[in-house]
């Protein structure tokens, strides 16, 4: 019973997630993570990479986490030395390119966390673009200290779930 | 007449090569000794973006860590500090650069003289909402070898200054939920109290490492000599 009610559920993710990922078949988001955070942070920094495969420009307007009360798009700008957070209203992937979100640049920016984090948790997040479309990913926490430095060999590509 | 210029042309030229000696002798002068200084071995090439012209004496201040334990300029003395301001709610750069400043010690740490004399200080420019326990947790957990302080903002200011690293705490928006602007640039102060080098970003924990241990070899040949 409990082995039928799993594959169920198994056949509906799937399902849910085929459907999402064919009405966003231009769209794909790699690599979805979140900085794990040192003790005493309340406020956390989500990365991935979002990559538009269209022929359009895709224009990200919102992003929502049941983990967190608030999420916003978010940006560390450098004047000189100094740097400070902006915030981005939206977030237009040009068609045939991709927007890399890591740390010192562009991020999204986690508030009033539900729960504490730990590394490994994941992380559900969507996605919304102005077109009405929304992606589900589900990021992974974990210390990325230099991982916007590396190449991107940790790229673990699970980031469009199907 | 032909004479008459050629004395002329040697004297000139005695004269030219005079001009010349003494102006190489005075700018030989001045890079090789400053008033009031040791002579100065000009540093290698690799590390001279990353120093002060002249190392700085710093005066004295006094910052609050946790336990009510102070920071001074003396806790400063026999150590080579790598000092960061930023704050804990600081989603983005404040993690990513203590996340680097970490492994840069443990790069560090393979040269266990080096490793011995180094400490890093996590000034903390909001008082407000980051009291020194706080601080102390969030700093160590980069690093054992990090301290946490901060300070009223007159104390701030006071260290803060002495290093030109402005901070301002952006207009209250809603309750708790603003955000500072703070420098990204990590400072080194060397083991006689002074500012001595600056890293800007962005860094990486290769590049501090290797021009720290760089830097630490041109300061010792210069204290032995």
């Amino acid at each position: 019973m409990i082995k039928f009610f799993m594959n169920t559920l198994i056949a509906l993710m799937f399902g849910f997630f085929a459907l999402n990922a064919s009405a966003e078949g231009d769209i794909q988001i790699q690599d979805p993570w979140v900085q794990a955070p040192p003790p005493n942070v309340k406020v956390l920094a989500a990365y991935l990479e979002i990559k538009n495969n269209g022929e359009k420009p895709r224009i990200l307007t919102g992003v929502s986490s049941p983990a967190f009360g608030q999420v916003g798009i978010h940006q560390s700008v450098m004047h000189g030395n100094m740097v400070h957070m902006e915030q981005l209203k939206e977030l237009t992937i040009p068609p045939h390119a991709s927007t890399a979100l890591k740390p010192g640049g562009m991020h999204f920016m986690l508030m009033d966390a539900k729960k504490p984090l730990n590394i490994g948790d994941q992380v559900p997040m969507t996605l919304t673009f102005q077109s009405g479309e929304k992606i589900e990913v589900k990021a992974i926490v974990r210390s990325g200290q230099a991982a916007g430095m590396e190449d991107h060999q940790h790229m673990n590509h699970s980031g469009h779930m199907h | 007449m032909t004479n008459q210029r050629g004395v002329l042309t040697r004297r000139g030229l005695a004269l030219l090569l005079a001009i010349a000696v003494v102006c190489t002798a005075a700018i030989t002068a001045f890079i090789v000794w400053r008033p009031g200084h040791d002579v100065v071995v000009k540093p290698p090439v690799e590390i001279e973006d990353y120093l002060f012209w002249q190392a700085k004496d710093l005066t004295d201040f006094k910052l609050t860590g946790a336990d009510s334990k102070t920071l001074c300029l003396k806790d400063m003395k026999g150590k080579w500090s790598f000092i960061f301001f930023g704050y804990i709610n600081c989603p983005d750069v404040c993690p990513l650069t203590m996340g680097i400043l970490g492994q840069t010690f443990n790069l560090i740490e393979k040269v266990p003289a080096a490793f011995q004399e180094i400490q890093g200080i996590f000034v903390s420019v909001d008082p407000k909402r980051d009291t020194p326990e706080l601080i102390k947790e969030y700093a160590s957990h980069f690093n054992s070898k990090f301290t946490g302080v901060t300070g009223d903002t007159t104390q701030l200011d006071a260290f803060s200054r002495q290093m030109s690293a402005l901070y301002t705490i952006e207009p209250q928006k809603t309750g708790d939920a603003y955000q500072v602007t703070h420098t990204s640039t990590i400072f080194l102060v060397d083991p006689q109290g002074r500012l001595y080098g600056r890293f800007p970003p962005p860094h990486t924990p290769q590049e501090i490492a290797g021009i720290f241990l760089k830097i630490r070899t041109f300061y010792n040949e210069g204290v032995n000599k």
